[in-house]
């Protein structure tokens, strides 16, 4: 049985770090103090920097100004393995800037919009009595997929966007309805049957029914101009224009009117929430982003769903770089830090391991996943034994202390672990939380510290509002968000709250967690960033593999 | 019967030591100067004037005010002494206390103290003179080790590393050092700034005795649950269980 639960996933990420021939469990070391010339990539940033001051003609990076002359890595700079994967990469290339993918996927979502045929074909059909067919709907995708990446339709004598620039932008319809789906030109589809497993397809062709809908993906590079909330109007214009031609209709009429009032309001589904005032954000900004729909549109659960713990991880995956690195860490903070917080989710195979002993643990006890019963018995036997478990690693293997050198990170990986578990094992996200948040004090108990001065608040009064009927603070995890109370300024949560949004759906054998439509919208084929493997794609971002979208080299003279 | 406060729970050395340290009823160890601990606090100089932000209480004519007339201030407050801060970094390595319980410790027993708790430090701010004093009673006493615990007002990175080979926490400004007769000095005050002369302060405990005096809870010592396939919960854990569930059940109010 302790076989079973202990894989030490970990060790081989150690063993990559720090050498095949080192003593993981010894408590002692030589700090050799060796300087930033250790690590290959700060050797590469200061070559870099030493070739651009001229240019520049003022100071620029320097690692010996940090603490009055003593420059980092005075402990050995050790690399990252990202989870599951081969990549080994520098720390410094899991900072979003420094990382294409991680951009990539960030602007996926930014730049996508959901809207409704359905509502423009009735108005089309029965205020101006045009006929809708397949044939009309294919040629007026047609249409679409030449004017949404920023091209003229019906005016004259008007710019474009040079296609090189704009390759990234398409079109695609989906629907429940297989009469319809197989009259689709399929370079316009996204094919629910082909691209999901079977239960899943059936369960999305049900809860989407005979509704129709396009997933639209602005170019990436007007979104990195602008930002999301543009990414409706970009969109509608587009839309508009695109029914005019399509159909013959008059540029003025008023029918036009209840076309765009459809795309920018009636029939949208924004990705993300307009936020509150002093946040001063407009849609399809990150803060405003649901876990429910962070979780759906991560693809694990439809390329792996025998092994929810994988879909769960992924999502934390998506969800940390997302909320953390980029906003908490760059929207709401600003500066570097917040980059640590996050990977330590991601990598080296620690949160895999500690949600893997979960729940071998939870299917040894219960029998299957979603099959424990969601009560708080259950909740405090799984996130109790999870806990322990990991906080036991931790003691034996000094390395993985180290490697998860801070509090919070230590604290989100064995909540999260804690959470995940009991969201798959009792089938309920609630329940998952409930977990989360004892971990947390289990946590602070064993060691008399958790993280930094957030976690006090938001993880000690936490398991009050899991259940709560309070209409701020009780709703069901998939619905909480980025700027939910309490959460709204806490780095090292947001992500695996995610997570655990989706290991409850995973375990149930869900085809989504939150929003059928989300869902669909991210199997596009077509997307830049790979949704199906969130941790591999990150890897290929910082091995410098990755070709992210919103390039402008095209237009720019060779460097 | 007078009241006599339990604080914690538990049979265990961590759960002793926890109450010691709540109740502030310490053993002291070592008697470091004033003078040196005030050299590596680093904010005036030893035997500096204090300086000051406002005049002392009784000079500023306070208004009526029953709360005024309830708490008497503490020597900084009456003096009108700046704010001022001493930080700590434990290691995991069973170093004598841990964050949570130095805040305890400073909230239970130190009067205008504001204690802040992070996982690598923990900050205690006071008036200048009260916070000296504070300070040296840390120092002083058995929450105190010299090489798994030392004062770093920035740059604390070191509670959950590798130990140095001489048992020493690492720093990575190396404010601390061994020397070679078994003493460990501040060379540098908690903020990295070299100080004038080392300051000794004294010898590191043996393991034996860190395991004796450590609060923290680790599998390889006094366990908080068990290990892997053999678990056995402190009191502790239990009493903790029981928190959890009754925070939960409160928030869950459908009336």
């Amino acid at each position: 049985m302790a076989k079973l639960h202990t894989k030490k996933l970990f060790v081989r990420a150690l063993t990559k770090k720090f050498g095949k021939d080192f003593d993981l469990s010894s408590q002692k070391t030589e700090y050799k103090r060796l300087g930033p010339e250790q690590s290959a990539r700060k050797r590469e940033f200061m070559e870099y920097a030493k070739k651009l001051e001229g240019k520049r003609g003022i100071s620029f990076y320097n690692p010996y100004l940090h603490c009055g002359g003593v420059p980092l890595g005075q402990r050995q700079l050790v690399p990252y393995k990202l989870s599951s994967t081969e990549y080994i990469v520098e720390g410094d290339d899991l900072h979003f800037v420094n990382n294409p993918a991680m951009q990539q996927m960030w602007d996926d979502i930014r730049r996508t919009v959901i809207v409704g045929l359905d509502m423009a074909h009735e108005v089309l059909e029965k205020r101006l009595g045009k006929e809708v067919t397949p044939e009309t709907i294919n040629n007026y995708l047609e249409i679409l997929n030449h004017a949404m990446p920023g091209a003229a339709v019906v005016q004259e004598h008007m710019v474009e966007t040079h296609p090189g620039l704009v390759e990234d932008c398409n079109v695609r319809v989906f629907t429940g309805d297989d009469d319809l789906a197989d009259e689709i030109d399929p370079q316009y589809l996204i094919d629910i049957n082909k691209l999901f497993p079977t239960d899943q397809a059936e369960q999305l062709k049900a809860a989407i029914g005979k509704t129709t809908w396009q997933a639209i993906h602005i170019p990436t590079i007007v979104v990195r101009s602008c930002d999301g909330g543009t990414t409706s109007r970009w969109s509608a214009m587009q839309l508009s224009m695109t029914f005019i031609d399509a159909y013959n209709m008059c540029a003025g009429e008023a029918a036009v009117a209840d076309l765009a009032y459809a795309a920018k309001h009636a029939a949208v589904l924004q990705m993300s929430d307009m936020l509150p005032a002093r946040r001063a954000r407009g849609p399809n900004n990150p803060g405003g982003l649901s876990f429910g729909f962070m979780a759906d549109m991560v693809q694990t659960s439809r390329v792996k769903p025998w092994d929810p713990t994988a879909v769960s991880l992924n999502v934390v995956a998506a969800g940390t770089m997302l909320y953390d690195q980029i906003w908490l860490g760059s929207y709401m903070s600003g500066g570097v830090g917040f980059t640590q917080y996050a990977t330590a989710a991601y990598t080296n195979d620690v949160l895999d391991d500690f949600s893997y002993y979960g729940v071998d643990y939870g299917m040894e006890k219960y029998g299957g996943f979603a099959k424990a019963p969601a009560n708080l018995e259950v909740v405090k036997d799984l996130a109790t034994e999870v806990t322990l478990y990991g906080i036991e690693q931790y003691e034996s293997f000094p390395t993985l202390l180290e490697d998860h050198f801070g509090g919070s990170q230590r604290a989100s990986v064995l909540a999260a672990a804690s959470g995940i578990t009991c969201a798959i094992m009792t089938g309920n996200s609630q329940a998952g939380l409930a977990g989360w948040y004892l971990s947390m004090l289990l946590h602070k108990e064993a060691w008399g510290r958790l993280g930094f001065f957030g976690y006090d608040l938001q993880d000690q009064c936490g398991p009050t509002n899991v259940f709560s009927y309070q209409s701020d603070e009780g709703n069901p995890l998939e619905l909480r968000g980025a700027n939910y109370p309490n959460y709204a300024m806490n780095v090292g949560h947001q992500g695996e709250y995610a997570g655990i949004s989706s290991a409850a759906h995973a375990g149930r054998g869900d085809a989504f967690a939150c929003n059928p439509l989300v869902k669909v919208a991210f199997a596009n084929p077509a997307l830049v960033f790979d949704w199906t493997d969130i941790r591999l794609c990150f890897g290929k971002g910082g091995a410098r593999e990755f070709r992210a979208a919103g390039e402008r080299s095209l237009v720019m003279p060779a460097v | 019967m007078a009241y006599t406060p339990q604080y914690y729970p538990g049979n265990t050395s961590v759960g002793a030591n926890r109450r010691k340290h709540m109740s502030g009823n310490l053993e002291k160890l070592r008697d470091i100067p004033e003078a040196d601990v005030v050299a590596i606090m680093g904010h005036r100089a030893p035997g500096a004037d204090y300086p000051s932000t406002h005049p002392p209480l009784k000079e500023m004519g306070e208004p009526d005010c029953p709360i005024r007339q309830l708490v008497e201030p503490t020597p900084g407050a009456a003096a009108g002494d700046r704010v001022r801060y001493s930080q700590f970094t434990d290691s995991m390595y069973f170093a004598p206390s841990i964050p949570y319980w130095r805040s305890y410790w400073a909230a239970i027993n130190c009067r205008g103290a504001d204690p802040g708790t992070l996982s690598g430090r923990q900050i205690i701010e006071a008036r200048e003179r009260d916070i000296e004093a504070y300070t040296k009673k840390l120092m002083d006493s058995e929450m105190t080790d010299v090489s798994r615990c030392s004062m770093r007002g920035c740059t604390v990175h070191g509670h959950s590393l590798r130990l140095e080979e001489n048992g020493m926490m690492f720093d990575m400004l190396a404010r601390t050092e061994m020397g070679a007769d078994g003493n460990v000095y501040y060379v540098k005050n908690q903020v990295g700034i070299p100080l004038d002369k080392k300051i000794n302060v004294g010898k590191p405990m043996s393991e034996e005795e860190l395991k004796k005096r450590t609060t923290i809870f680790r599998y390889d010592n006094i366990s908080f649950g068990g290990k892997v396939g053999a678990r056995k919960f402190d009191e502790a854990l239990e009493a903790l269980h029981h928190m959890w569930e009754l925070r939960t059940k409160w928030g869950f109010r459908p009336e």
